[in-house]
């Protein structure tokens, strides 16, 4: 029972930095960089994939035993797809101008890697309640390294973090210049590339 | 269990299950948001009119200036009458009114400039007042086609029927990040004080490819990479202030009769 209660602290834990599924396995990169771009929209779509990769684990793991081997990936599309487009309904409705934002990258939660990994690599074998751990582990990792580069590329690009003024920009009368890359896609590319390196340093000074 | 998951009939049998339950699922949550989806339409609407007629919004509550300074009349195009019998015109639907035969009339080829394929017989227009109950500008719906798609707008006139107060587009599937100017306030901007019809009444109003020349009343800039939205842009002009669009209900408005 006790190696049962680590093994779960551990699958909890372990995505967030060890295991991270963005700077580990390099996985649902896509919309790590097109949404990181402010805090906000970061938070918002860590919700969604946190929102989609629990459901789909926790439906997924229960329905395991039923899932005939055939069909299996395409059963779990069907489960992902559903949850994204209720996630889509829901957003439009609660925050329409973020979701606009967002636009079609919720909508391409369904071809995130780290979902249809998790759903294959994990939920279909394993119990609904460790299923779920999973997924809130795997979402807290994508969710770090979301936020970790909105926070770099919201705070550099507009001097700002969650709309509140941060950095005072020159364009505003302040000091700071603010440095337009940082809004652009290619920015979040050289973030994740420093912070895969970071985590791959410590990892290996770790043993 | 009596039939086995991996065989042909299971297989069957579990695909058709999931996909109805996650069908449920959806159209679940659709019917819950659906009542929330209306009255966001409607107050899209209700500010979209309001931008279009310039109201300043900042600070304000727009569902009151609305009701207030807003009067939605439906408007039939041929007559140019207004339709005084219908209930609650803030329930009329333009699109199905479009799309269904027995409300609309189909356009030849030759008509059809904005390329809408068929018409509806009547559209809502907002007369929009101010304090003292002046009439201060008409915001009249247009559509027509661009590149990919039907794109939706207002175009506020002043009372004298011509000059552009302000225009909005609200919906379009142009391509993303070149189609994009619609919604852009400075490009919007180029269109106040500009006139639609020359001194003979032809409808003159232009997207210019090249940008419009100064002191051209009827011309704004066209934007590079997106002609044929400009283009779908100044073809609905022309339609929907022609012969088969708000010409008859001009008329009577001018001749004040409604």
């Amino acid at each position: 029972m006790s190696t049962q209660t680590i093994s779960t602290r551990e699958m909890l834990t372990g995505p967030i930095f060890a295991n991270n599924p963005v700077a580990m396995q390099v996985l649902g990169v896509c919309s790590a960089l097109a949404v990181s771009n402010s805090m906000q929209t970061a938070l918002v779509m860590t919700l969604a994939v946190t929102f989609v990769l629990v459901f789909s684990n926790l439906i997924i793991s229960s329905i395991r035993s039923l899932i005939p081997n055939s069909v299996r990936i395409i059963a779990q599309m069907t489960v992902i797809a559903s949850l994204v487009i209720v996630v889509d309904m829901v957003l439009q409705d609660v925050a329409y101008e973020l979701s606009r934002q967002l636009s079609v990258f919720v909508g391409l939660i369904i071809t995130n890697c780290i979902i249809m990994g998790r759903a294959e690599a994990f939920a279909m074998k394993n119990p609904p309640h460790l299923a779920v751990v999973d997924a809130v582990g795997n979402a807290m990792g994508y969710g770090v390294i979301l936020l970790g580069v909105a926070f770099v590329r919201e705070l550099l690009g507009s001097g700002t973090l969650f709309g509140h003024e941060i950095l005072q920009t020159v364009e505003n009368g302040g000091w700071y210049l603010a440095n337009e890359m940082f809004k652009l896609p290619p920015s979040a590319f050289f973030l994740i590339g420093l912070m895969i390196w970071s985590i791959n340093v410590i990892q290996r000074k770790r043993g | 269990m009596a039939i086995k998951k991996d065989s042909f009939v299971g297989t069957m049998i579990f695909t058709v299950t999931l996909c109805l339950l996650c069908s449920f699922m959806i159209t679940g949550t659709a019917e819950i948001l659906k009542e929330r989806k209306l009255v966001k339409k409607r107050d899209e609407l209700m500010r979209n009119v309001l931008i279009a007629a310039d109201v300043d919004l900042n600070g304000q509550d727009f569902r009151a200036l609305f009701k207030k300074d807003v009067k939605p009349l439906l408007v039939s195009l041929d007559s140019g009458d207004v339709d005084t019998s219908a209930a609650n015109v803030m329930d009329f639907d333009p699109r199905m009114a479009s799309i269904n035969p027995e409300t609309s009339i189909k356009l030849e080829k030759k008509q059809d400039k904005a390329k809408i394929k068929t018409r509806a017989n009547q559209v809502r227009v907002f007369k929009v007042f101010d304090d003292k109950g002046e009439l201060t500008s008409v915001v009249l719906p247009i559509y027509g086609k661009g590149l990919w798609s039907m794109v939706y707008g207002f175009v506020a006139l002043k009372p004298d029927l011509n000059t552009i107060e302000n225009v909005v587009f609200y919906e379009h599937g142009e391509t993303p990040g070149i189609g994009d100017f619609l919604n852009d306030t400075e490009w919007t901007k180029q269109w106040h004080n500009k006139q639609i019809f020359d001194e003979k009444g032809k409808v003159s109003f232009k997207v210019v490819k090249g940008g419009a020349k100064e002191g051209d009343v009827h011309g704004i800039d066209a934007v590079s990479g997106a002609t044929m939205t400009g283009r779908g842009v100044q073809r609905s002009i022309q339609f929907w202030f022609g012969s088969d669009g708000f010409e008859a209900f001009f008329k009577k408005l001018k001749a004040s009769e409604v």
